[in-house]
C-alpha cells in the first residue's frame, strides 16, 4: 500500500518535471526565433533597409494567395522528409551530413523506375516509392556501416558520399538520362500514373505543385515518432544516443543500432527525392535538391530531433523560405537575410547552457518553495 | 595513355597542382590545428567564404590589396573565436555550432554582396586586384623546378611553409605540447596548471586565421573577385584531409596535397574524352576507400592491443 503511494508519488513529480520541462524547451524555442528575428531586423536597419516592410512581405507574404500557400506546403514537405531523416542518426548522436547523397540517389531511383518501368495505376507510385526508400537507405548504410563496423568518421564519410553521388547525378541528368531533342537539361517526364496526385485535384483551389506527399511526410512523422518512443529499436537508438557506454553494458548491440539510424535517416531522405520527382517536379532536374539537405539539418536541430516537433520547424522554416522569395520581389531586401535569421536560430538553439541554466534555476526555485 | 602521362609530367601541370593545393593545404592545417586542440572546425568552408568576400570588398573599396587580405584574415579568425566562445563559454556542440557559423558565413556574405552592389553572383562589378607572386631570384633557371616554381602565389609559398610551421608549432614549442595536451584531456591539462581554455581560443583563432588565408587566395589570388558560395565544399574536403592525415602535419600535407593533384588532374582530364563529372569523383572515391582502410587498420591495431593486453 505505501510502497504504491510512494511510488505514484514520485511517478506525479517525474511528471510535473517533464511538463516543465517541455514548457522550457516550447518557450526557448518561441524566444529563439524571436531573438533571431530581432537579430535580423537589426542587420536590415543597419544596412539601409526598410525591416518593417520587409517582415510584413516576409511573414504575410505566403499567405496572401492559394498558390503560394502551394509552394510553401510543397518545400515543406520536402524539407520535413529531410529534417527526418538526420533526427534520426542525430539520436543516436551520429552526426550524419549524408542527406544530400540520400536525396539524391531517391530521386534516381524514383525517376528511373517511374519513367522506364510501365505499371498499373496505384502500384506505379508505390514502387517508385519504396525503390526511392531503398536507394536512400543503401546510400545511409555505406557511412552507417563504416562507422559502426570500422570505427570511420561519418561526419568524412558522409560528406565524401555527397560529394561523389551530387557528380554522379549531375553527369546523369546530362548525359545518359536527358531527355533528346530538349534544349533545356532535364530528363524525360515521370509516367503520369505515377505522380502524386496534386493538393489542388482534392482541394479545388489552384495549390500550385503541392501533392499528397503532404500526407505522406505527415505520416512519416508519426510513424518515426512511434519508432523513436514506443519501439524496441527506437529505445537502442536512444540508448545509443545518450550514453554508448552505458548502452553496451545494458546488452545493447551499439554497432547496430547506429547502423539502423543511417539506414532509416537513409530510407527517409530517399522519401523526400522520391517527392522531388513524382510530386513537384515530374522529373529530374539538375540540382533539384538545392540546398534543402543542409537545411534539413537546421531543421533537425530546432526541434531538437523530436519527430513530431520536426514538422512544426520544417512548416516555420519553409515558411520563411516562401516568405523570403516574396520579401525579395516586393522589396529591395535580398532573400539572404531568411538565411543569415536561420543560421543565429542554429546559433542559439546550440548554445546548450542556456535553457539548462532556466531548468536548473526553475528546479531550485520549486525546491525552495517546498 | 601516355596521353595522361605526358599531362602529369609536364611542368605546368605540376605547376598547377601547387596552386590547385594551396586552399586545401592551408585550410587543412587550420582544421589540424582546431581538431589538436580538441574543437572540431567544421566552420572551415564559413571561414573561407567570410575571408575570401570581406578580402574582396575591403580591397576594392579602399584600393588596397593588403589591407583586404588582412581584413579577410581578420574575419575568419574572428569566426574561430567565436567558434570557440560558444563550444567553450555555452556548451554548444562543435560540430553544429560549425554548421551555424557555416550557414552564417554564406547569408551573410550573399546579403553583403548584394546591399552593397546589387548584385547576386559576386563582386564582379568591382576592381579590388590580386597578391603579388613571389619568384625567387635566380629559380628561373633551374630546369624543370623553376617552370614549377616561378610566378607562384605569395600564399601559395605561404601554404608550403605552413606545414613546417604547424609541425614545429606542435612539437618544438611549449604552446604546442600545451595545445596537444589540452586537446588530449582538457581537465588533466588544467590540473597541472595548463590554461586550457586560453590555448583553446588561442588555437582556434590560429586555425581561421589559416582558413582566412584559403579564403583570400580564392578570391585575390588568381582572380580578383569574389564569387557567391565560391568555396564550393573546399573547406569540407580539407576536413576530410585532416582525418586522412591521421591528425599530423606531414600526414595532413599529404593529404591535402593529394586532392590538390586530383583536382588539377581531373580539369586536365577534362580536355580528354571522359565525362568530367565521373573524373571528378575519384578524390572523394578515392578518399572514402582510404578512411575505410584506414579505420579497418587501426580497429585491427586496437584489437590486437587489447588482444596483447589480456595475454
Amino acid at each position: 500500500m505505501t510502497a504504491t503511494l510512494i511510488e505514484s508519488e514520485d511517478r506525479r513529480e517525474y511528471r510535473t518535471t517533464r511538463r516543465r520541462d517541455l514548457a522550457v524547451d516550447l518557450s526557448m524555442t518561441l524566444a529563439t526565433i524571436l531573438a533571431a528575428l530581432a537579430i535580423g531586423f537589426l542587420v536590415m536597419l543597419a544596412t539601409g533597409k526598410d525591416p518593417i516592410a520587409a517582415y510584413e512581405a516576409l511573414l504575410t507574404g505566403p499567405m496572401e494567395r492559394s498558390f503560394r500557400v502551394g509552394r510553401w506546403l510543397e518545400d515543406a514537405t520536402t524539407l520535413t522528409l529531410l529534417g527526418l531523416s538526420v533526427a534520426i542518426p542525430f539520436r543516436a548522436r551520429q552526426i550524419s551530413l549524408g542527406a544530400e547523397s540520400q536525396v539524391y540517389a531517391g530521386a534516381l531511383a524514383a525517376a528511373v523506375v517511374a519513367i522506364l518501368l510501365p505499371l498499373p495505376p496505384v502500384v506505379a507510385v508505390i514502387v517508385p516509392l519504396v525503390a526511392a526508400a531503398a536507394a536512400g537507405a543503401g546510400m545511409g548504410f555505406v557511412p552507417g556501416a563504416m562507422k559502426a563496423r570500422l570505427g570511420a568518421n561519418e561526419i568524412v564519410a558522409t560528406l565524401m558520399l555527397n560529394a561523389i553521388v551530387v557528380r554522379v547525378y549531375d553527369y546523369l541528368v546530362n548525359g545518359p538520362l536527358r531527355q533528346t531533342g530538349s534544349s533545356a537539361v532535364h530528363s524525360e517526364r515521370i509516367h503520369p500514373d505515377s505522380a502524386l496526385t496534386p493538393l489542388t485535384d482534392w482541394f479545388g483551389i489552384p495549390l500550385g505543385r503541392s501533392n499528397i506527399g503532404l500526407g505522406l511526410m505527415l505520416l512519416t512523422a508519426v510513424a518515426l515518432w512511434l519508432l523513436i518512443t514506443r519501439t524496441p529499436l527506437g529505445y537502442r537508438i536512444r540508448m545509443t544516443g545518450s550514453n554508448p557506454d552505458f548502452a553496451e553494458y545494458g546488452g545493447i548491440r551499439v554497432p547496430r543500432a547506429i547502423e539502423w539510424s543511417f539506414v532509416i535517416g537513409g530510407a527517409v531522405a530517399g522519401l523526400a527525392g522520391a517527392h522531388l520527382v513524382l510530386g513537384v517536379y515530374g522529373r529530374l532536374e539538375p540540382g533539384m535538391a538545392g540546398s534543402l539537405a543542409f537545411e534539413g539539418i537546421v531543421v533537425a536541430l530546432l526541434a531538437r530531433n523530436n519527430p513530431l516537433v520536426v514538422v512544426v520547424a520544417g512548416l516555420f522554416y519553409s515558411y520563411l523560405r516562401a516568405g523570403g522569395d516574396i520579401m525579395e520581389q516586393q522589396t529591395d531586401v535580398g532573400t539572404e537575410i531568411v538565411v543569415v535569421i536561420q543560421a543565429v536560430i542554429v546559433l542559439l538553439v546550440t548554445a546548450q547552457a542556456l535553457p539548462d541554466l532556466l531548468k536548473r534555476r526553475l528546479a531550485r526555485k520549486q525546491v525552495g518553495a517546498r | 595513355m601516355s596521353s595522361v602521362l605526358d599531362v602529369v609530367l609536364s611542368s605546368a601541370f605540376l605547376a598547377a597542382v601547387l596552386r590547385v593545393a594551396t586552399p586545401y593545404l592551408l585550410a587543412a592545417l587550420g582544421g589540424l590545428v582546431a581538431e589538436r586542440a580538441g574543437i572540431s572546425n567544421i566552420a572551415l568552408e564559413g571561414q573561407m567564404l567570410a575571408a575570401a568576400c570581406t578580402g574582396a570588398l575591403v580591397a576594392g573599396y579602399s584600393h588596397s590589396v593588403a589591407l583586404g587580405a588582412l581584413s579577410g584574415i581578420t574575419v575568419a579568425m574572428l569566426l574561430g573565436l567565436l567558434l570557440a566562445a560558444l563550444r567553450l563559454e555555452l556548451g554548444a556542440d562543435a560540430i553544429i555550432a560549425g554548421i551555424g557559423l557555416n550557414l552564417l558565413a554564406s547569408g551573410a556574405t550573399a546579403y553583403a554582396v548584394y546591399t552593397l552592389l546589387d548584385d547576386k553572383g559576386g563582386t564582379t562589378g568591382l576592381r579590388s586586384g590580386t597578391l603579388p607572386t613571389v619568384t625567387l631570384p635566380g629559380i628561373e633557371s633551374i630546369p624543370v623546378l623553376g617552370d614549377v616554381l616561378s610566378g607562384q602565389n605569395m600564399i601559395t609559398w605561404l601554404a608550403f611553409l605552413a606545414a613546417p610551421f604547424v609541425a614545429w608549432l606542435f612539437f618544438r614549442t611549449r604552446f604546442g605540447f600545451h595545445l596537444r595536451a589540452v586537446g588530449e584531456m582538457p581537465d588533466a591539462a588544467a590540473s597541472v596548471g595548463i590554461a586550457a581554455r586560453r590555448v583553446q581560443y588561442a588555437g582556434l583563432a590560429l586555425s581561421g586565421a589559416l582558413a582566412g588565408l584559403a579564403g583570400v587566395f580564392l578570391s585575390m589570388g588568381y582572380v580578383s573577385f569574389f564569387v557567391r558560395d565560391m568555396t564550393a565544399g573546399r573547406g569540407f574536403i580539407a576536413l576530410a584531409a585532416v582525418f586522412l592525415g591521421g591528425l599530423r602535419p606531414w600526414g595532413v600535407f599529404l593529404a591535402a596535397l593529394g586532392f590538390g593533384a586530383a583536382e588539377a588532374l581531373a580539369v586536365q582530364l577534362g580536355t580528354l574524352d571522359v565525362p568530367p563529372q565521373l573524373v571528378s569523383t575519384i578524390p572523394y572515391a578515392m578518399t572514402l576507400v582510404a578512411l575505410a582502410l584506414y579505420a579497418w587498420r587501426r580497429k585491427r591495431r586496437g584489437a590486437g592491443e587489447v588482444a596483447a593486453v589480456s595475454l
